[in-house]
């Protein structure tokens, strides 16, 4: 069984981590764990005038480590194997397209997040993803 | 002043410059934090907020500028045009560009911020020449254009990408609206004034005539070219036992 673990840091998506932890004791076999960090595409148009991709790249790499370095330590804590996986673009579409591509079994991803203004306003990458996504998505609370 | 409060068209120019300045304010707050990227840590927070101050001031003066232009005859045609044509920029795809352009992020204080200030000097004036457009010589309508902009230059970014993710037709709203606004600035030609004076209807048509042919154009022109709001993949590691033990 394939499992993405969608990731931003938040503590509230962390928790996803440490459910998969405890639901993957029930299960027969270990499953694969999926973790995803998705960088907003912030250097779009002018910006590249003036930036290189290099500089951009080294900067989404390095906010998506810090993003997943939370949940990462949880998993290397128990001694499970993953695959952790960065990308950039529009988190939702991200993470359905990420769960063709690897032929991903389950989503299991927070319903909040990061709490922030623009997500209150705006509604969550979660309600997103499941309208998207065409595999079963677990949300956590 | 306060009658002008109470009109109708001030709040629709007042929304109007809102939205321009969302639409095209977001990109400097990400470059001020690129090119500071680089910067040892202590220096890092002096370049930011040299930047900041820099991009702000600099949009002050441009903004004053832009203003003083648009006044000469003929430029009102001239800003119209290129009204429209940052409209349909807005609106196209976000083409890949794979050049080995672009600056590296320098890891000297003076160096971010000269590149911070030259792209603002670039990258403000789609902003300037849309509130300028849009305040039509109102100095108060002008000062809050300016006053919203300085808070999406020190901040914003992301907020910008979510709402369009989330309301993907704001991109074309925006299209329009600097479209129609296009059309406004060119009514108000001085030259052209016995002509529209004669043709009275040509003051509403024009403005919407504007708008239209920014999302025609923009359709049009973005026709052939991939969307790159496509995902692209940087980063992929397994980490297993035998990795970790490492």
């Amino acid at each position: 069984m394939k499992i993405l673990i969608p990731v931003d840091g938040s503590e509230n998506a962390d928790r996803a981590v440490d459910y998969v932890i405890a639901f993957a004791e029930q299960l027969k076999a270990k499953p694969e764990i999926f973790l995803l960090n998705v960088q907003w595409k912030l250097a779009l148009g002018n910006v590249k005038l003036f930036i290189n991709q290099e500089t951009v790249n080294e900067y989404y790499r390095e906010q998506g480590s810090e993003a997943l370095a939370k949940a990462r330590k949880k998993l290397d804590a128990v001694g499970f194997d993953y695959v952790y996986h960065i990308s950039v673009g529009s988190p939702a579409d991200a993470i359905s397209r990420f769960s063709e591509d690897h032929q991903i079994d389950q989503i299991i991803m927070s319903a909040r997040g990061q709490e922030t203004l623009t997500n209150l306003l705006l509604g969550s990458v979660a309600s997103k993803v499941v309208q998207l996504s065409r595999i079963p998505v677990l949300l956590m609370n | 002043m306060l009658e002008m409060l109470s009109s109708a068209q001030f709040w629709v120019d007042v929304l109007k410059i809102i939205i321009i300045d969302l639409l095209l304010s977001g990109d400097n707050a990400v470059v001020i934090a690129l090119a500071c990227r680089n910067l040892p840590e202590a220096q890092r927070k002096k370049g930011i907020m040299y930047g900041v101050i820099g991009a702000i001031g600099l949009r002050v003066v441009l903004t004053f500028f832009a203003v003083n232009l648009l006044s000469l005859p003929y430029l009102k045609v001239v800003g119209a045009f290129l009204l429209l044509w940052i409209g349909i920029k807005l609106i196209l795809p976000d083409e890949e560009v794979h050049s080995e352009g672009g600056i590296k992020a320098v890891s000297h204080l003076w160096g971010a911020v000269k590149t911070i200030i030259l792209a603002d000097l670039v990258m403000s004036l789609d902003n300037v020449i849309g509130v300028a457009g849009a305040a039509h010589g109102n100095a108060m309508l002008l000062i809050f254009g300016l006053l919203v902009s300085i808070p999406l230059i020190a901040w914003s970014s992301q907020l910008v990408l979510k709402l369009i993710d989330h309301f993907p037709f704001v991109i074309y709203v925006g299209g329009a609206l600097l479209g129609y606004v296009a059309g406004e600035m060119f009514v108000s030609e001085a030259l052209f004034k016995a002509i529209f004076v004669k043709q009275p209807v040509l003051f509403e048509l024009l403005p919407f005539v504007g708008a239209v042919l920014v999302l025609m154009i923009g359709k049009w022109l973005g026709k052939g070219k991939v969307n790159t709001k496509d995902v692209v993949d940087l980063v992929d590691e397994k980490i297993s036992a035998t990795t970790r033990e490492k």
